[in-house]
């Protein structure tokens, strides 16, 4: 599966938001206006569901989705 | 002290949502009072209670808070969303700085709590939710609302066992009285009928265990008596000052107007047996009130149908009202949906105002023979009588005891 679909899919299961409101350029605080403990929970359900290491400095509210694509792939591509 | 306005009010409860539900349920004297079926509890000395099915038929609360937070806390948003719509405020429009919320609880979010204790053990730490810390814990429903509806004002909850949301109104009728705050939502919220939260009731000793006939379990002053019965629900009141109030043309439910609290401090577990303590807390209300004790109308009853309780409870009204106490209409309505533990008193406060409001007093259930005749019980079905003051008794583990006296505008 495409590694965008997938990490949108992941976090709208996870934070009960639509795949719509996760724009691809848009930060997640202000797509969604997450908050530091969802931030925690996207962490490790993203590690599980790409068996990743990520640090919570990695990815976080500024994230954007495109970023956390390019994030996750490289580590994919090692 | 100022007299304080209630102009809005929200109940959660098995014996309905909203307060017209629960009025017609409550004053028809119906049962609500079932085997626990969320969970098999058939193994627990006592497994039935009044619970709450259909809670999200209510509830605007998106999926996303949901999932951070306890069934209480759920309960919680919802009472306070029923009180507003009931009090017609839109939030909005007040200063927040100026808005409280005191709210009482006596357990916390259990059901949240042993779901994440369960994964903690079987998964690891990373099993477990990283809302566990801010869902479980008393003050959370608290936390809930003020975020739900951007309330920053002075804001408190009271964890004093079954006394605690009697308390939390006694607490913001005194910040109100003082002018620290335009509007208080008041009130408490329960959710004990979950796995762990039944065990430590049951271990509590004073659960009625007449599981197989859940309607007639809950019989506080019958000689029958064999405990008291657990429930679930929020009860949450707008609170504000009558000039505020009449300012605004709002409907003026009642006044709080007297509070006073006790401690017995004779045992863990117990009240003492005399009464006296109880007795200088309603003292101590009704003078806050300055209503003179043969001006009371309804008396609502902690009724806990354990016989050092419900005697020494009988023994402190005894000292206060002398020969006057046969002629009060007493009540223990929760006998019809189950002790509420942190948010019984709350639930009792609002059957008094809608009480006074219908001039029908509810009945106790299951009182066939008093254990003691020295009161006017109402029993059966509702009794019609005027009542203008009533006084309203709460009591917590170990004799925590707390009073309030509410009155007709």
């Amino acid at each position: 599966m495409d590694t965008k679909i997938k990490i949108k899919e992941v976090l709208s299961s996870l934070l009960k938001v639509k795949i719509e409101e996760l724009k691809d350029g848009s930060t997640l605080i202000d797509s969604i206006g997450v908050d530091s403990t969802e931030m925690v929970e996207s962490v490790i359900a993203l590690e599980k569901s790409f068996g990743v290491k990520l640090s919570p400095k990695e990815i976080t509210k500024n994230s954007t989705i495109n970023d956390i694509v390019n994030n996750i792939q490289s580590k994919l591509n090692k | 002290m100022n007299k304080i306005a209630i102009t809005g009010i929200g109940v959660v409860s098995p014996s309905g949502i909203g307060k017209r539900q629960f009025w017609a349920n409550i004053k028809s004297g119906r049962s609500f009072i079932k085997k626990i079926t969320r969970f098999d509890a058939s193994l627990y000395p006592a497994h039935i209670a009044g619970q709450i099915d259909d809670l999200e038929k209510y509830s605007h609360i998106s999926e996303r808070l949901l999932k951070k937070i306890d069934a209480f806390s759920h309960m919680a948003l919802v009472a306070a969303e029923l009180a507003l719509q009931d009090a017609g405020i839109d939030i909005k429009n007040e200063d927040p700085n100026l808005v409280g919320i005191f709210l009482g609880n006596a357990i916390g979010g259990w059901l949240y709590a042993e779901t994440e204790l369960r994964d903690l053990y079987l998964e690891g730490r990373q099993g477990v939710s990283p809302y566990m810390a801010s869902a479980w814990f008393p003050a959370a429903p608290q936390g809930q609302v003020s975020i739900y509806y951007g309330i920053k004002g002075f804001s408190k909850t009271v964890v004093s066992d079954r006394a605690s949301s009697l308390m939390a109104l006694g607490y913001a009728r005194k910040v109100l009285a003082k002018n620290k705050l335009n509007m208080i939502l008041a009130g408490g919220m329960e959710a004990p009928v979950t796995p762990y939260a039944l065990l430590c009731c049951n271990t509590y000793g004073a659960l009625s265990k007449n599981n197989d006939h859940p309607a007639a379990a809950y019989r506080p002053f019958d000689q029958e008596r064999s405990g008291f019965v657990i429930g679930e629900g929020a009860g949450i009141v707008v609170m504000e000052s009558i000039q505020r109030a009449r300012g605004r043309g709002a409907n003026i439910l009642g006044l709080i107007s007297g509070y006073g609290t006790s401690c017995d401090g004779v045992n863990r577990i117990n009240c003492a047996s005399d009464g006296k303590e109880l007795a200088r807390a309603i003292n101590m209300a009704l003078a806050d009130a300055q209503v003179a004790a043969e001006e009371i109308g309804y008396i609502s009853l902690d009724g806990l149908a354990v016989e050092l309780w419900d005697n020494s409870e009988i023994k402190a009204l005894e000292l206060v009202f002398g020969e006057n106490l046969k002629k009060i209409p007493v009540s223990c309505p929760k006998s019809m949906f189950g002790n509420l533990l942190g948010a019984s008193g709350v639930l009792d406060m609002i059957i008094a105002l809608l009480t006074m409001e219908h001039s029908l007093v509810p009945p106790i259930l299951n009182l066939e023979k008093p254990a003691l005749n020295s009161l006017n019980y109402v029993a059966k079905e509702s009794r019609e009588y005027k009542v203008s003051k009533s006084l309203i008794i709460s009591r917590g583990r170990g004799g925590i005891n707390s009073v309030l006296v509410v009155e007709k505008l």
